[in-house]
């Protein structure tokens, strides 16, 4: 009985926390973050990979480095932005493909440099001056191009023979072609000659192009410790590059495309490399061998991949954010309410917190811990590019650019907490409670066991007393039947029902007899009704009432009065006896249960 | 001023009167506290605060004890522990900060709706420093980013400063000691 009880209980509470649910907090952001800074005009295009934080001038103050894009008639350029302004600007020569700020040396002042990737090189600047560029060396070039051009050089073979040469060696050959043949290959007949003019003096060289770029603790794990540079390519290399000689000090090969990278560890000691692919999958990199360790399979394609402490988020194109072990154990799905745009971590080592920012379509941006959404900050345009860290000397600055260029700035407020609130459908946290279910008494101890041994015994005797009760209560029925006490007669000769109604709040009472003849075709005749009642409380107007004719199925509504002589506020029955004339015994009684007179008698 | 005060004033004691110095990090409070002490006891070089550091310094009639609070994020929660014993307020902004102006504001939010500060007429006197640096914002920009004309129930005043050379420091100290007198009497 007790556990039908509990769960009414724990249904009841299950209800009532949806109900809670369907009315969540209007104000978005739940007030955590102030809003620094909104320029929706900065014209920075930009995205995660090509954003970040960093001291460049040794000051204790951070600034942002971001790789513009560029927009239509814009050109890309590197941008510095310290506090609300932009601090300066460079030109880029090629669209970039990512941006890290690093410490290349051990100078002091501890000033980092910039490393950005774009094509198949890296520019490295320090103090915002070029400093160095690092290309990538060149991949092995195919033997029969090499052979083809150099007839061309030497005037053996005209632009059409090259032509049909140069697609059959792109049908068959192992080795792809350079870009040069595959934009000879693209041109109109007329431009051709023209085109090999120009570039048949030129060696053949097929390069390669940076897809993604991290860094990597060389020794130390400290903050300031020097990086290396991890690059990963379109021909499916991940280099790891020295700081000081950009030597490549390891090269590790994937089965596909790097597109996102988290590079953690020390090069020197352990470091892991997770690299999401264009395959739609994830590699994980560990230092002893050159080939992933292990291999996540996604059902569909990655768009942010972000590391917390040890496990692996992933934003997938299926608007579904998952969580990874480190040994690519999947841990938790959650559903996103718009494709993800771009993720970013948000770590705050004083504080002790980690979470995930994940940048929507519908411009919001969600914070989750796992798989717990723990606030969301709506955006006045899509976010293209989010970026958490020490941005002036504020700790924590969140950063977004937008898709219209715009660039924002919140800073957490100091009092800024985030409760964990499971959002997951499912069993409410409330049924994992335990309830405070008293002890089991001895008298109840005592009762169970004599119901489990004689149990036997008292299905008997209960099913004796029902069968009793059931007899008694017969007995009462005939007995009522035979003598008329029932509202309903059923003999042959007379079968009339009778129901009566009382109206009026008193003294004075309306009484209605309603009375049917139930017979199918024969008319009821000569019937009388009386009542019978304490004289000392009720006065009713006409005793005896003379009943007309009954035609069968009709119901005949008689009516008298009837006034309460009492003013104590007593209430007795009236019973009502409907004879036929020139017998003692009633065809049937009605009790009415008269209500109690609110009025006061007349005087 | 009653007669003792004169007598107290003749004989040279003075009145103290605790302060508490309060702003975000890096906006100059041990500075302009260094500025104000007498110019032999002056430090050379100003760091960081830890915690917060207790200083003295006197004017023509009061003697101040200052509260130098740490403005660093993580000692902001100290402040509130010295609501109490404060008789008045110095805030520094850094007037050259636009991005934490929101911070600054949301600290002073926080200081002005504390229940040991919030009932009582505590003077605050307010200083945008820094105004040397070259794009640095007005004192009353600054006073407009802080929605200082919300505060109805207290004496305030705003003024520019330069810590580093001193400059706008007495015109403020100035108006604190009349402030305090007269809350006195």
């Amino acid at each position: 009985m007790f556990s039908v009880y509990s769960w009414v209980l724990l249904f009841q509470i299950h209800i009532s926390q949806h109900s809670g649910r369907l009315f969540p907090d209007p104000s978005g952001d739940g007030g955590k973050w102030l809003d620094a800074h909104y320029d929706p005009v900065a014209g920075l295009y930009t995205f995660s990979s090509c954003v970040d934080l960093a001291d460049l001038s040794g000051d204790g103050e951070s600034r942002l480095v971001a790789g513009d894009l560029g927009c239509g008639a814009s050109a890309m350029k590197l941008k510095v932005y310290r506090g609300t302004a932009l601090m300066s600007e460079s030109a880029l020569l090629d669209l970039p493909s990512g941006l890290v700020a690093f410490f290349m040396d051990l100078h002091q002042p501890r000033i980092p440099a910039v490393a950005v990737a774009s094509g198949p090189c890296i520019y490295v600047y320090k103090n915002l001056r070029p400093y160095f560029k690092f290309t990538l060396p060149g991949l092995e070039v195919n033997a029969l191009e090499q052979d083809v051009w150099q007839q061309v050089r030497e005037g053996q073979i005209d632009q059409l023979t090259l032509k049909e040469m140069l697609e059959g060696i792109r049908r068959k050959a192992d080795v792809p072609l350079s870009v040069r043949s595959l934009h000879f290959l693209s041109l109109e007949t007329n431009e051709m000659d023209q085109f090999i003019q120009l570039h048949k003096q030129q060696p053949i060289r097929r390069q390669t192009v940076i897809t993604v770029i991290g860094t990597l603790k060389k020794s130390t794990a400290d903050e300031d410790g020097v990086s290396c540079l991890v690059i990963g390519t379109e021909s499916c290399d991940v280099y790891v590059l020295d700081p000081e000689a950009f030597i490549i000090l390891s090269k590790m090969s994937l089965p596909s495309v790097p597109t996102l990278m988290d590079v953690t560890g020390q090069f020197d000691v352990e470091f892991r490399i997770t690299v999401a692919c264009r395959n739609g999958n994830i590699y994980i990199l560990r230092r002893e061998s050159d080939k992933p360790k292990y291999c996540i399979e996604l059902s569909s394609h990655p768009v942010g991949l972000v590391r917390v402490a040890k496990n692996v988020v992933v934003g997938c194109t299926d608007e579904s954010l998952q969580g990874f072990t480190q040994k690519g154990k999947k841990l938790w799905r959650t559903l996103v309410p718009a494709p993800i745009t771009t993720m970013a971590s948000m770590d705050l080592p004083t504080r002790g917190f980690q979470a995930v920012l994940v940048g929507l379509a519908n411009c919001e941006v969600h914070l989750y811990r796992d798989k717990n959404l723990l606030s969301s900050i709506k955006t006045p345009d899509a976010v293209t590019s989010v970026c958490f860290g020490r941005y002036g000397r504020e700790d924590g600055a969140l950063i977004m650019t937008t898709r219209g260029g715009g660039l924002m700035v919140k800073i957490l407020k100091r009092t800024a907490t985030f409760d964990e609130r499971d959002s997951a459908p499912g069993p409410p946290p409330a049924q994992s409670v335990r309830l405070n279910v008293p002890k089991k008494t001895k008298l109840y101890v005592d009762q169970t066991l004599r119901e489990r041994e004689n149990g036997t015994a008292m299905h008997r005797a209960f099913q004796m007393d029902l069968s009793r009760m059931r007899l008694a209560a017969a007995k009462a029925y005939v007995k009522a039947l035979e003598s008329s006490m029932a509202p309903v007669s059923s003999s042959a000769a007379e079968p009339l029902k009778v129901n009566a109604v009382v109206q009026g709040l008193g003294p004075s009472f309306k009484l209605t007899l309603n009375i049917q003849n139930t017979a199918a075709a024969r008319p009821v005749l000569n019937l009388a009704v009386s009542f019978l009642y304490d004289e000392k409380l009720y006065r009713v107007r006409t005793p005896y009432l003379r009943v007309p004719l009954l035609v069968p199925g009709l119901v005949y509504p008689l009516q008298t009065f009837v006034e309460c002589t009492s003013d104590k506020g007593v209430s007795d029955i009236i019973k009502v006896f409907v004879l036929r004339e020139g017998r003692s015994a009633p065809l049937l009684t009605a009790h009415i249960n008269m209500p109690v007179s609110e009025g006061l008698p007349l005087a | 001023m009653g007669l003792f005060d004169k007598l107290a004033a003749w004989l040279g004691l003075k009145k103290e009167v605790n302060v508490l110095c309060l702003g975000l990090d890096n906006s100059g409070k041990t500075t302009i506290i260094n500025q104000l002490k007498p110019s032999n006891a002056q430090a050379q070089d100003i760091v960081p605060t830890i915690g917060f550091s207790i200083e003295k310094f006197k004017t023509s009639s009061l003697s101040f004890t200052v509260f130098d609070m740490s403005g660093q994020g993580r000692y902001r929660n100290l402040w509130e522990h010295y609501y109490k014993e404060g008789q008045a307020i110095i805030f520094v902004i850094d007037s050259a900060d636009k991005l934490r102006m929101v911070v600054a504001k949301e600290e002073l939010d926080t200081l002005l709706n504390h229940p040991d500060i919030k009932h009582r007429r505590i003077p605050i006197l307010f200083f945008a420093n820094k105004m040397d640096v070259r794009d640095a914002l007005s004192s009353v920009k600054v006073s407009q980013l802080l929605c200082l004309e919300n505060i109805k129930d207290k004496p305030w005043h705003i003024c520019a400063t330069n810590a580093l050379k001193g400059e706008g420091l007495q015109e403020g100290v100035d108006w604190l000691q009349d402030q305090i007198k007269t809350m006195k009497t």
